[in-house]
Order: C-alpha cells, then structure tokens, then sequence
C-alpha cells in the first residue's frame, strides 16, 4: 500500500552504468509534491538515463526508487498509472492519425483514458489537426501530440524530457502556460532540460546534475541564496576602469568584457552600495560610465560555476 | 425541458476487454505497407491464377480445362497454405513484432507501466485479427470458384472444404505467430522478412531434399504444416512421411521457442 508521501519521486544511490561507464552515479533525488522541479544538467550528465530507469525503461545497476511511494519496479504498473511522460522525442506511428495514435497510447491506460481524447487535443491546440496523419505534423506538432499523450492518464506526475524541443517560441509559451496551469491543478512537473533559462523560468526546486552525480539541489531560492551578486559596467576605457576600481574590497572578481566591466560582489556586501561606490570612482577617475546594472547571480551562471569547478577538481 | 433535452449523453469508456488488441489491429490494418501486400498475396493471388486458367480454357478449351474442379482448387490450396499464405502471415507478423520498436512508441507504451508481457501478448489476436481474414476471404473465393467455375469437372465435398479451410487458417496463424516471436527478437522489419522468405522458400526447399539429414528434417517447419494438409503432397517423392503427433509436437516447439524468445526480448530490451 502507497503512502501519500512528502515526495512524488524518491530515488537512493541509484547508480546505472554501460560497459563499466557510469552514466548514472549514486543518485539520491526528492522530488516534493506538487513542485515544478528542474533537473538541469548539460547534455550527457546522465538525466535521460535517470528518466528512463524512473519509467522502468531500463534497469538500475544499484539503488532504489519510489514513484508516487510504490516501490520501482517491483509495484510499476501501480507506480506509473499517473504518471505522464515525454521522453526524448515523442515517438508515433505516422501512417495513424493523431487522435487514433492518441487511443493506441489510451488502450494502454485505464479505460477512461479514452474519454480525455478530445480534451487533450484541445489542450495542445491540436483538436483542428487530430484526423491528420502524424506524418504531416510538424516536430513541434508532434511535440505538443506527446504531451497530450501524456495528460491521457491525467497525471499527478509529468516527467518531461528536454519538452520544449522543436518548439517555436509561440509554442514555448503556451508550453510554460500548460505547464503552469498544471502546477496550479496541483501536478508535480520534473522538467530535465540542459536549457537554464528554461528551468528558471517554469521550477520552483532543482537538482543540478553533471557526470551522472547531483551536485546541488533545492529549492531555487536556496540555491540563489548566498550567491554572489554581479554588476555589468558599460563604460569607455575598461583598461583604465579596470584600475580606477581596484582595491575595493568588496569585489570577488573583475572581468573585462568588450563593453566594459563584469564584476562579482561579495556575498555579505550590499550590490546597490557597491554599485554606487564603483559608479563615484569611475567619474572620478574621468572615465564615461553609460551603464550600471547591478543583478544577482542567475542560476546559469550558478550551474556553470558548479560545473566548472567540478570539472577543474576531477 | 423535454426528456430529450435533458438526457446528457455522457461518453463511456470503450469497452474494457481488447482494447490492447484492437489497437494493433488499428495499427496493422491503417499500414499500406502490411495490408496491401497482404491482399495481394492472398486475394490476389487467387484471382489472378483462377483468372489466368480460365482464359486459357476460353482461349482453348479442348486443351485446357476449366479453371474450377477439385485440381485446381488443390493447388490454390497448395499456393495458400504453404507459399503466399505463409509469406502473407511472415509480413504481418514481422510488421506487428517490430512497428512500435521502429516508431519509438514501445518505449511511451513502457512508461504507462502496461506489463511487456501483455504488450506483446496482445499482438498475437491483434494481428491475426488482420491477417485471417485475408486468409479466409481468399480461402472462401477459392472454394466457391472451385465449383463455380468447374464446367463439367468434379468439385470438391464438404469435408475437403472444412478440412482445407481450417488448415489454411492454422498454418498461417502458426507462421504468424513465429514471424511475430522473430520480428520481437530482431527488432528489424526488413531483417525478419529476409529470414523467413529465405527460410521458407529456398533453405527449406534444400534441406527437405538432403536425404542424409534423415529425420532430423522432420523440424523443418513446411514438413509439419504439409502434414496437416488434408492433401496429398504434390511429390510423393519429395514427401518426408511423420505422424499428426509428431508434426503438431514440432509445430508447437516452432511456436514455443521463436514466441518465448520474442516474449523474452520484449521483456528484457531498453525501451
């Protein structure tokens, strides 16, 4: 018997190699309910290979894992029964229609799959289209068909791989406003996706994944919080700007771009303060300042220093 | 508000039972490239020959017979069972074992946690369900040609009629059953086809005429089902003589293991 956990998807030391290489290594994931969680890693950290040990696609070498609290793979059909999934790109018979690939995809489900046909295709904007063959959809078509297969089962979790692929940037917003309508109905969405921008924009929580190991996971303010803070620089003479604002100790590290300047502020230094101090050296040392723009650290930059530093060690 | 009016028509599921099955029947029978071949081998193949030796009885009728008759209708029977009806189910069968591995849609049916087991269970009816009544309608246009177009000649009785009916639908379910056992094996449309044309029509062809392989041909796969025949075999010479026992023993062996591997590779394969 399942019990209605904290977490959707809990995953410990799960571990998948290929001919002695690990793709997947020592792997412990909490996906909380009813999240947005972005699995964020580059291409070949290993976040495919997790889904599809997660969908019982193929078999861990070590580990455990529970979807929705049943044990996988031993209790699979129970587990998977709402669960929803795009795992790479959607596959189709493309001699079927749409809505006839939707029912071949239904006849797998439970019964009452069936009566979703036409509100899935509504949902995706295909309902014009479904008596097509799939063969003349486009491969954003084709995307938006195989979300629609996954909200067949009405889901209480969407695992969506890399989801945004061939879609155009129209299709890119309705995605974000279904996957935020789904959140909103109360689904947990585990969105993988090398796209940091992406994952910002839709996830709550995140794991960062490179090498087949989570090298950090939160929520994202959690992992936002501490960070340091940046201030992009326009200005003439970025050689010279460059000695106008040293030995301000504030500064982690300075960067010349072509612009101008990039630099990183301590942790427990104010951005805005720094930014006026840096702005007041500047005009005094005669230089033209065009642009002051202080931010804090996007998750990218987060992830690729993470990734960066990982990779500096190894 | 009439009762009319107020009757909503709330949708209901489809009915529960088949429903894997009808959706590899939907597959297989919206595939031109199954179902076409498939017509052709079977409907079409008795068209064309009744057709053929019906002209050359018209054209000259002192030389050639009628194209009905108990002869002629052996030999349809001959061309169903053990050629075109067997190649026909080797199309189907290596179509239903491969096409939702050639489309990816193996790996979305995985993720729905439907046990493999029964994914590819439901291919067996399913695609039978698309082959037979191929099989049976050509079988059924053959029968009545036999006697309608039999001039003066003799026709064949009904115990022939039942006798053949049932074995060309037995020995193309037999072979459908191993092709679709190999196609989930392989993975490769193309590739099980290869073997099992190959297979069926020259290798068999040869082994069954190496005396030396001794009983050993009696695992050759056209010797058993030519042991179901209610017909003699063409060339008595060529006949390699086994009991109904042995022969249903080593079509069930055929069925068991080429089946078991498929099941097993079903089972065992990444999605």
């Amino acid at each position: 018997m399942a019990t209605q956990s904290e977490y959707v998807i809990e995953t410990e030391g799960l571990k998948k190699s290929f001919g002695g290489q690990l793709a997947v290594d020592g792997v412990d994931l909490r996906v909380p309910r009813g999240s947005a969680f972005g699995y964020l890693g580059p291409n070949g950290a290993g976040k495919t290979t997790l889904i599809r040990m997660l969908l019982g696609l193929t078999r861990p070498s070590a580990g455990t894992m529970r979807v929705l609290g049943r044990p996988m793979p031993k209790e699979r059909s129970l587990a998977l029964a709402r669960v929803g999934a795009i795992v790479e790109e959607p596959g189709f018979h493309k001699h079927l229609s749409g809505r006839e690939n939707l029912w071949v995809a239904a006849a797998a489900r439970e019964p009452a799959a069936h009566l979703r046909i036409d509100t899935v295709l509504e949902q995706v904007g295909l309902a014009d289209r479904a008596d097509d063959r799939v063969s003349t959809y486009s491969q954003g078509m084709r995307q938006r068909l195989g979300i629609a297969r996954c909200l067949l089962s009405d889901p209480e979790v969407l695992i969506l791989d890399e989801p945004t692929n061939g879609l155009d940037p129209g299709g890119i917003q309705e995605f974000r406003a279904l996957v935020r309508s789904w959140i909103a109905e109360g689904r947990t969405i585990v969105l993988s996706s090398h796209l940091l921008d992406e994952v910002e924009k839709i996830c709550d929580h995140v794991a960062i994944v490179d090498r087949g190991k989570i090298v950090a996971q939160g929520s994202l303010s959690e992992l936002s919080t501490g960070d340091d803070g940046a201030i992009t620089i326009g200005c003439d003479e970025p050689h010279k700007a460059l000695g106008a604002i040293d030995g301000n100790g504030s500064l982690r590290e300075v960067e010349e771009t072509a612009a101008g300047l990039r630099v990183l502020v301590k942790p427990d230094a104010s951005l805005e303060k720094v930014a006026a101090e840096l702005n007041t050296r500047l005009v005094g040392a005669g230089i033209a300042v065009h642009r002051l723009e202080p931010s804090h650290v996007s998750l990218e930059h987060r992830f690729l220093e993470i990734t960066r530093r990982l990779g500096e060690n190894s | 508000m009439t009762t009319s009016e107020s009757a909503v028509q709330v949708p209901k599921p489809p009915r529960p039972l088949f429903r894997l099955e009808r959706a590899e029947l939907l597959k297989l029978r919206k595939s031109l490239g199954v179902w076409v071949p498939t017509a052709i081998l079977t409907l079409g193949l008795i068209i064309i020959m009744y057709t053929a030796v019906e002209i050359f009885h018209l054209s000259n009728s002192t030389k050639y017979g009628p194209a009905g008759g108990t002869l002629n209708f052996e030999r349809a029977l001959f061309l169903m069972g053990q050629i075109a009806g067997m190649i026909a189910a080797a199309l189907v069968g290596a179509a239903a074992g491969t096409q939702d591995l050639s489309s990816n849609v193996f790996r979305d049916l995985v993720s729905t946690g439907r046990s493999r087991t029964r994914l590819f269970l439901a291919r067996i009816p399913g695609g039978l369900a698309m082959l037979l009544p191929f099989v049976a309608a050509a079988y059924a246009l053959a029968a009545v040609l036999s006697v309608v177009l039999a001039g003066g000649l003799a026709t064949p009785g009904v115990t022939l009629f039942v006798k053949a009916g049932l074995y060309v639908l037995f020995s193309a379910s037999i072979v459908y059953v191993i092709a679709l056992g190999l196609g989930s094996l392989v993975g490769s449309r193309a590739a099980t086809i290869s073997i099992l044309i190959a297979y069926l029509l020259p290798v068999q062809a040869i082994l069954r005429n190496i005396s030396v392989l001794g009983r050993a041909r009696d695992g050759l796969l056209s010797v058993a089902v030519e042991r179901l025949s209610p017909l003699p075999p063409p060339d008595p010479h060529d006949a390699v003589s086994m009991s109904l026992a042995t022969s249903l023993i080593v079509l069930a062996i055929w069925v068991a293991v080429l089946g078991g591997l498929g099941l097993w590779r079903t089972r065992a394969r990444d999605a």
